[in-house]
């Protein structure tokens, strides 16, 4: 194979069979619970990176099905996304991220930038509840609960929340291990296709691991929970600050 | 987070929790069925990336590996193909294709060096007198290896040469826009190699096709030799030999 059709094909690892194929990528009937909670101020100054700025001290902690992904399938994730702001625009930083399947693993670290590792994160209606949950390895390390479908929201409230922008830290390292890509992402929910929000009584319970940490972000008090289904496309990002410039 | 601080604290993705961590990645007892068989030269040359060249016959290494005490990395088993080349005369093995069954080494091994690697479910085991590699990608059994175990002891100098030689490695990351942000040849060593044992016996390997998996892409045409090896070893940073991005120089 010559230098200039590797050049032409490269696109993702492995050149022959690359693990996640180009967009664009849509999900239908993605099923969110994202449980809104407060956590302590001095947790969030030392993770949300400038110039991003933190919002108020909240975290919102997502469950997440997406059982029809054009090129990634059927999976599940979790993840905590904290409400910024970035040179007066909202959106949400996206801080920690598990995911059950590796194309969108792979395909979300090497060209957004999302912090995802392997996990098993599950979300199911149980009879009265809508239960979340986050396995790594063996050991539970989140539990979210809601009531299912008490009561509908509001759609365009919860439209709005999905309009806002994602940022996200992109980091390569280079061969030599120094950092070869060090940038902040931002990123939009394309052709948005709302199919419902709904609220209700909600609980969250996590649990300290040591390759996971989610309960450095301690819940303090839950303030609110969200039950939504949506179609959209997840565009791809543009670079909004390099650290190594 | 200070800009800053960002910028001195970053390795890998989350910045808070690396998904691995910084080497040196020492592994002990690393425990290697190689498979060594003959395959068509076209399917090769398809393959391999110039400038490397199919170092004489046309040659695929099926490897199934043990890694059960890796630092950073823990316990954890991998599968793939290494096709024999050549970079400006210098021998050495190109990583072509590979599965494994944990994170950190998936991430790492593609975000620092390039190795071609996607999550499967390998194995490697003894069942009473045979030695015996399995891949899995998901429900879907793709490659089945098996060798005579420990029939016969190979020379030690044999098996250190053939660690000795470098690896070769087509690292690719895209830009967040799609584009290629990083298209590289890089080569990479084995150090501080420490064999505990090599064997030899009969060999046999059965690849079967899939979408996402494609090792059969490589036929088996002949098996040539079945080597279990178990060693210790640091596997080291690579370094870049061809940039395929690097704007054309004019002769």
């Amino acid at each position: 194979m010559n230098p200039q059709d590797v050049r032409n094909t490269a696109f993702a690892m492995p050149l022959h069979s690359p693990s996640y194929p180009t967009g664009p990528y849509h999900f239908v009937d993605r099923e969110y619970m994202v449980i809104t909670y407060r956590t302590d101020r001095e947790a969030l100054e030392r993770i949300v990176p400038e110039p991003l700025e933190i919002v108020e001290p909240t975290v919102k902690y997502e469950f997440i099905r997406m059982p029809h992904s054009t090129g990634f399938g059927s999976y599940t994730g979790s993840a905590q996304v904290i409400p910024v702001r970035f040179r007066e625009q909202i959106g949400g930083y996206t801080h920690a991220m598990y995911l059950d399947a590796h194309p969108p693993i792979a395909g979300g670290r090497e060209l957004w930038g999302f912090p995802q590792k392997l996990a098993t994160p599950s979300l199911t209606v149980e009879r009265d509840t809508l239960v979340g949950t986050l396995d790594f390895g063996p050991s539970r390390i989140a539990t979210g609960t809601m009531g299912y479908k008490h009561r509908e929201l509001d759609s365009l409230a919860v439209m709005g929340l999905l309009e806002q922008p994602g940022f996200l830290l992109k980091i390569i390292p280079h061969v030599d291990g120094s950092p070869r890509i060090c940038e902040l992402v931002r990123y939009f929910h394309r052709d948005l296709v709302f199919k419902g929000a709904w609220t209700g009584p909600a609980a969250l319970a996590l649990s300290s691991h040591a390759l996971a940490p989610v309960a450095n972000l301690p819940v303090r008090e839950v303030i609110s929970c969200v039950h939504m289904i949506a179609n959209f496309t997840l565009a791809l990002g543009e670079v909004v600050h390099d650290y190594l410039a | 987070m200070k800009a800053e601080d960002v910028r001195k604290a970053a390795f890998a993705m989350p910045l808070h929790s690396p998904s691995y961590p910084v080497g040196p990645y020492r592994f002990v007892d690393r425990e290697y069925m190689i498979i060594t068989y003959r395959t068509d030269r076209e399917a090769l040359q398809r393959v391999v990336p110039a400038p490397l060249e199919i170092d004489g016959d046309p040659i695929v290494k099926y490897e199934f590996i043990r890694m059960p005490n890796s630092t950073g990395f823990g316990d954890y088993t991998e599968s793939g193909q290494v096709i024999p080349v050549r970079l400006h005369g210098q021998a050495g093995g190109y990583v072509h294709t590979m599965f494994l069954d944990d994170d950190p080494p998936i991430a790492g091994g593609r975000e620092l060096w390039g190795f071609p690697k996607k999550l499967a479910a390998p194995t490697l085991k003894v069942e009473r007198d045979t030695f015996v590699g399995t891949l899995d990608f998901g429900p879907t059994r793709i490659a089945s290896g098996t060798m005579g175990y420990k029939h016969k002891a190979l020379p030690a100098a044999q098996a250190v040469h053939a660690l000795g030689e470098p690896g070769f490695l087509l690292k690719i990351i895209p830009h967040v826009d799609g584009s290629p942000r990083i298209c590289e040849l890089v080569r990479y060593f084995l150090r501080d190699v420490v064999l505990k044992g090599a064997w030899t016996g009969p060999a046999a390997l059965t690849l079967s096709p899939h979408a996402l998996a494609p090792i059969a892409d490589l036929p088996v045409r002949e098996v040539i030799s079945g080597v279990h090896l178990i060693a210790d070893l640091t596997l080291d940073l690579g370094k870049v030999v061809h940039d395929y991005l690097a704007r054309a120089v004019a002769p």
